[in-house]
């Protein structure tokens, strides 16, 4: 039986170093960032000065009234959530039968296959909008077929580059490794005598997909749906290239503020509202995934 | 043995990670592709360093990595409205004008404005207008007019180029076409006036295809936009990536009758900068009318410099966007910076704009 | 489900198409004889000399290497680490340290590195990259080790320690090949996204300091020419050839069975 002092020693001997490197270029930055929102905005950009010339104290919550008065922050909000969750499911639809392939694959293959699912994305971010840019344009061949299938129906031709289809292809597309990788680590470990249990016992293959290999699959999957949506809910590239007019979405207002109204104070409010909606879903997913890990252990 | 081999791998990686600093470096934060590089080569050669140059896309991506402390350049080329901006802000040093004796060439009509008196931090360098560019080819076959910011506002013309139409996805630029469309001036302030041109823009957006800040340029010459509210010198690029790819079309600049916004791009020297010495050489070698020429020749800019005129080519000197006549140079106005609270104000209205279905 | 094997066979197929499609044209469009590169007009190398003759694209690539080995390193250790702390122990601070850079959007992480790296007086360079690329490395690197060793079976490494090992060795001998698949995938993850990293590195890079999405990002702005395309094709064609010389070198490095 191992004393108690060198399981404590150990404790902070794996945990130590990685507390120690996000307290100090995470969260240090981060409070500094919600002091800022507390500000107001300076002429030139940045803070104005934290005391100003008549000796007041720049402390207010401005932007926050700001944010909560105008319905139009809050509508983007609710698009940005919206394109984040057709992005997740899509993903696990595209992403579960690769994973449960790879998993269930020879050990001769499988490592190639999980490569073919991340070598893609190795190539840059920005290429591979591109790449959409490419195949979705209007003299591509894509466009032209859908366009003569739509004409076919008497339908008026649409346009798929700068839209919001474009902008949910591309989510989807940069998303999916994000699924995959999570979702082939669980399904990996799945022992297989438990299917052929079942089998034996005239489960069919239907029934064992769901009873079994989905249920405990399900820690892959929150893992999964939590490294897609997230992201993607913060996301502005995609929709700057790729995106039609409507597509405006969060992650494009809070850029605006940076990098355009030079209004810190408000992009930091942005920022907050947008973490705070991440990390709510975040621990919700979290929390049913240790809650069903449970029951199927149970 | 393998010690030996690791030890010079993390030699190789540090070596390429810091590459030995031995020859003098200027640092310039340009607009990308806002140089010719055979005036770089021609620098570098004269005051035997190397010209080291980072990029931004927009005055607001400067302003806001500036604001953010960023430092380490010795020149930056901000549009006048930015330069003065950037006065207030204290970022920038006071530019000793017995160093720079070819200031002589800068045509006095965009010296001593009011966003620099007496060119205290700033030399012009080059110029662009924010107009109309078109498909010839298709706009005779629609038969819309190029000659007015009605073709981009106004439904009536709009519906006949639906999806085939950008506009530039800059709050400031979309905002000023608007107010030239209803009459007033790109600087107005009146909210009143701005709430009018917002509805004018949430008007004509159902007929555009996309709010674009990067990619008109290759739509344009591809033939899949037709019509663009832009830059003269990425409309000027439009066209020669056109005739170079042989499209059967061109495409053109088209000067509203409304007038349209003067932007003056301007070298500055940061108030950190490293090298000032080399940043006072590098801008009198710019205002040599033959390095500034370079410019206008590759990108098609318009030029402030007296000097350069005899070495551009006739064909650009004929653009009116690119060198406006004087009945045109009345109808511009180069932008102002706006105020925070004003900046509040049109990124609600903006954020509003695309937000609208 | 084995009888479901064609069904799976082909939805995989459509989701590798669905990978590979896109790149397959940026690769063969990087042949292609036209600034414009709307549709194909005839194959040529120009793009690749001009590629190679291009030095600011070259050191732009070789940061981009240098920050990406450094903070695929750093955070894959880290990240193991915070992963099985958080596996073993019932920890309140860590797993929010881990799952935040992740939930927070990427540009609130640039900026407010930047405002802290400028606080400090830290130059602006490589290194500020680098340590940023680490501190939201480490999370995707925890998540994915950790989702490895969710369920595993601890009884081993608790057996080993039965037999005296110490808890170094139950680590390197036991748990290290257990959890290896994990954290290759992690390591992997971590080296991706930081090559890729494009928001947090516009605000942490300094003057001069130029990554590969920086400098596409600046061409994207204007037009983007098939050069872009050559240097994403050779870029993945390199770490292809990183990949195969790392099995070479190392055959277990790849291999993802739980035996050895």
């Amino acid at each position: 039986m191992p004393a108690r002092r060198p399981t404590r020693l150990a404790k902070w001997l794996i945990s130590g170093p990685p507390l120690l490197y996000l307290l100090v270029f995470f969260a240090a930055p981060t409070l500094i960032m919600v002091l800022a929102s507390f500000r107001s905005p300076g002429e030139f950009g940045g803070l104005a000065p934290l005391v100003d010339a008549a000796g007041k104290l720049d402390i207010n919550v401005d932007s926050y009234v700001r944010f909560f008065t105008e319905p139009v922050f809050f509508q983007v909000f609710v698009k940005s959530a919206w394109y984040a969750a057709l992005t997740t499911v899509i993903c696990l639809l595209l992403a579960y039968p690769l994973a449960s392939l790879i998993a269930r694959s020879g050990k001769k293959h499988r490592d190639l296959l999980l490569l073919l699912v991340i070598l893609p994305f190795w190539s840059n971010f920005l290429i591979r909008i591109y790449a959409w840019m490419i195949i979705l344009g209007p003299n591509a061949a894509l466009a032209k077929l859908v366009n003569r299938v739509l004409a076919a129906f008497g339908a008026q031709p649409v346009p798929l580059l700068f839209s919001s289809f474009a902008v949910l292809v591309c989510l989807v597309y940069v998303s999916l490794p994000f699924m995959v990788l999570p979702l082939y680590a669980n399904l990996e470990k799945h022992d297989q005598a438990l299917l052929d249990a079942a089998q034996d016992l005239g489960a069919n293959a239907w029934q064992r997909f769901w009873r079994i290999t989905f249920p405990l699959s399900l820690p892959g999957v929150y893992a999964g749906a939590a490294l897609v949506f997230i992201p993607a809910l913060g996301i502005f590239a995609i929709p700057d290239i790729l995106g039609g007019p409507d597509d405006t979405l969060i992650g494009n207002l809070i850029k605006q503020q940076f990098l355009e109204t030079r209004d810190w104070p408000f992009g930091s409010v942005l920022s907050i509202m947008l973490t705070l909606a991440a990390l709510v879903l975040a621990g919700t997913a979290a929390w049913i995934g240790r809650r069903s890990a449970g029951d199927s252990r149970a | 043995m393998n010690f030996r081999a690791i030890a010079a791998l993390l030699a190789a990686t540090v070596a390429l990670a810091a590459p030995a600093h031995a020859k003098d470096e200027l640092h310039l934060y340009n607009w990308n592709n806002y140089i010719a590089p055979e005036t770089i080569k021609r620098f570098e050669a004269q005051c035997n360093c190397d010209v080291v140059q980072t990029y931004y896309s927009d005055n607001d991506e400067l302003l806001a990595k500036l604001a953010a402390g960023a430092r380490g350049y010795d020149i930056l080329v901000p549009t006048s409205n930015a330069v003065q901006t950037l006065i207030g802000g204290g970022q920038l040093k006071r530019i000793d004008k017995t160093a720079i004796p070819n200031i002589k060439n800068i045509d006095p009509a965009y010296l001593n404005t009011q966003f620099d008196p007496g060119n205290q931090y700033s030399v012009p360098y080059a110029m662009s207008t924010t107009i109309i560019g078109y498909n010839d080819v298709k706009m005779k076959e629609l038969g819309l007019p190029t000659d007015t910011w009605a073709v981009i506002f106004d439904p009536k013309y709009l519906q006949k180029v639906k999806g085939r139409v950008t506009v530039l996805d800059s709050a400031n630029e979309l905002f000023a076409a608007a107010l030239k469309y209803l009459g007033y001036s790109v600087n107005d302030v009146d909210p009143k006036h701005w709430n009018e041109a917002a509805d004018v823009i949430k008007k004509a957006k159902p007929y555009w295809a996309a709010f674009n800040a990067s990619s008109y340029i290759r739509e344009l010459a591809t033939g899949n936009i037709w019509l663009v509210h832009g830059y003269s010198n990425d409309i000027f690029q439009a066209n020669q990536d056109a005739q170079a790819a042989h499209r059967p079309f061109h495409i053109l600049q088209g000067m509203p009758k409304q007038g349209a916004v003067l932007a003056v791009d301007n070298m500055v020297i940061h108030k950190d900068a490293p090298r000032p010495d080399l940043a006072l050489r590098f801008i009198n070698f710019m205002l040599e009318g033959r390095n500034s020429a370079d410019l206008t020749n590759l990108i098609g800019s318009g030029n402030p410099n007296m000097d350069a005129i005899r070495y551009i080519q006739p064909a650009i000197l004929k653009l009116p966007a690119v060198f406006p006549p004087k009945d045109v140079q009345a109808k511009l106005e180069q932008l102002k910076d706006l105020t925070i609270k004003q900046r509040r104000l049109r990124n609600q209205l903006w954020t509003e704009i695309k937000a609208a279905r | 489900m084995r009888r479901g094997s064609p069904w799976l066979w082909t939805a995989a197929l459509v989701a590798y198409a669905f990978l590979y499609l896109p790149l397959l044209i940026v690769v063969v469009y990087s042949f292609n004889d036209s600034r414009l590169n709307a549709e194909w007009v005839g194959f040529t190398l120009d793009w690749y000399r001009k590629l190679f003759a291009d030095g600011d694209m070259i050191s732009a690539a070789g940061n981009s290497l240098v920050i990406g080995i450094t903070a695929s390193l750093a955070s894959t250790v880290l990240g193991t680490m915070a992963g099985m702390a958080m596996h073993r122990y019932r920890l309140r601070v860590l797993p929010i340290l881990i799952l935040a850079p992740i939930a927070i959007p990427e540009i609130l992480t640039g900026v407010s590195l930047l405002i802290f790296f400028v606080l400090l007086n830290f130059t602006l360079g490589l290194m500020s990259v680098a340590l940023a690329h680490i501190a939201f490395c480490v999370g995707f690197v925890a998540i994915v080790v950790r989702a490895r060793l969710a369920g595993m079976d601890e009884s081993l490494t608790e057996a080993a320690r039965d037999c005296g090992a110490s808890p170094g060795r139950a680590f390197r001998y036991v748990t290290l090949p257990l959890i290896m698949p994990g954290v290759i995938a992690g390591a992997l993850m971590a080296f991706t996204l930081s090559i890729d990293d494009f928001v947090i590195t516009f605000f942490t890079a300094g003057a001069g300091t130029v990554t590969l999405p920086l400098q596409i990002y600046s061409m994207i702005k204007i037009s983007v020419t098939p050069e872009v395309n050559a240097v994403s094709t050779l870029l993945m064609l390199l770490t292809l050839l990183l990949i195969i010389a790392a099995a070479k070198l190392s055959p277990s490095i790849l291999r993802s069975n739980q035996e050895t």
